[in-house]
């Protein structure tokens, strides 16, 4: 008799155990509606966004703006959306600043302006250290579930962070997209984040023909074409 | 259309694909010849079933993913020792941006990994640092002007 299923006439139910580790799992994942997003949090962000937040948003834009790519697998892409940022209820939110970041406030301002560079052992060193530590998290957070959800959200979160799938490489920066889209909403209302940071990064990371497009478009809408601090 | 795209690999990346390709491979044929799980009760019921069947779909959408990407690879040369003065794929730049340096990989899109410094060719800087030389700057405007001065460039595999 299989563990997580039984036949009840024409019907299959699920039994308590199985339901009872769903139960556990989702309110697990539910933590990350009140996880705020470090980034947000180190430039001192007002009421930032959750990492449920990010994960929302994301997805409808991975979707929608997926909707123009050809052989794109839209199911695939929606639920790697959801499961991309899972690891974080155990790892928590990393970011490129975390390893320099200074304890005063005035060091810390004139830090969040310039982009942090690294030597290429040190970006490799942080790359696995990530890696690493977000896997076992999700390990943990998927341990009790059955096999196959396990397995498949293991495979999709792998997709995305090593870019193994058209959809994986896509989501890599619309996720990413979706980050800079909500830096420059803070931008507008707070006037922080720095923005030339965040524009530098932007150049030396997007390559989608697309989302070169959409970022043409922030510019417009941000900036007028005019850059002003 | 990702199935049409030409993917501009390095020596090392075509490598390294090609040896994952083959030990996917391995791995398929082992699954299917011998490992299948028992099915019992329904087939589509049987959670070991499902697993298995979720690590071969896995294994089987990879191993078209590769041979997509094998079929329409092309493998980036070094331009000549002449012309090895000037910024092309598969060049080690070394630049100083905003008061820091940094080194770049130029790598064509599939092999970009910006947190590792390989830029991909079709973004704005990769675009921008093609054909450039030492000692010259160059511009990466809208909305901001970034300068990127190229202190050093060199060809070597990675």
């Amino acid at each position: 008799m299989s563990p997580f299923f039984y036949f009840d006439q024409n019907y299959v139910k699920f039994n308590y155990n199985y339901m009872k580790e769903l139960l556990k799992f989702f309110i697990e994942v539910g933590k990350l509606k009140k996880m705020p997003r470090r980034g947000w949090v180190i430039n001192q962000i007002k009421n930032p966004e959750s990492i449920a937040e990010h994960i929302f948003r994301s997805a409808l834009m991975a979707w929608i703006l997926g909707e123009k790519k050809r052989g794109m697998n839209k199911e695939k892409l929606l639920k790697m959306a959801l499961v991309h940022d899972l690891c974080e209820v155990h790892a928590g939110d990393t970011t490129p600043y975390d390893s320099v970041l200074p304890r005063n406030k005035k060091a810390l301002r004139s830090l969040m302006k310039t982009w942090p560079r690294f030597n290429e052992k040190e970006k490799k060193k942080k790359l696995q250290e990530k890696y690493k530590k977000e896997k076992k998290a999700l390990d943990k957070l998927t341990s009790k579930l059955p096999p196959h959800l396990k397995k498949e959200i293991r495979n999709l979160w792998l997709s995305y962070e090593k870019g193994l799938t058209p959809e994986g490489r896509f989501f890599q920066q619309a996720d990413r997209m979706e980050n800079f889209l909500q830096a420059l909403e803070y931008w507008r209302k707070y006037k922080k984040p720095p923005l030339s940071p965040w524009w530098l990064w932007a150049r030396e990371f997007f390559d989608d023909p697309l989302l070169l497009e959409f970022m043409g478009l922030l510019d417009k809408e941000f900036h007028k074409g005019r850059w002003r601090k | 259309m990702e199935q049409e795209k030409k993917f501009y690999l390095t020596k090392e990346g075509l490598e390294k694909i090609k040896k994952e390709y083959e030990s996917l491979k391995a791995l398929k044929f082992s699954k299917t010849s011998g490992e299948i799980p028992k099915i019992w009760h329904s087939e589509d019921l049987n959670p070991e079933y499902l697993s298995f069947q979720e690590d071969l779909s896995f294994i089987e959408t990879r191993i078209t993913e590769l041979e997509n990407i094998i079929k329409n690879s092309e493998l980036i040369k070094f331009p000549s020792k002449e012309k090895q003065h000037k910024i092309g794929l598969g060049a080690k730049v070394l630049v100083q941006v905003d008061g820091q340096t940094d080194e770049f990989f130029i790598v064509g899109s599939l092999e970009a990994n910006p947190s590792l410094g390989k830029i991909s060719n079709e973004s704005p800087v990769g675009r921008a640092l093609l054909g450039h030389r030492v000692g010259e700057e160059v511009m990466v405007s809208s909305p901001i002007k970034t300068i990127y001065k190229i202190r050093k460039i060199k060809y070597k595999n990675i």
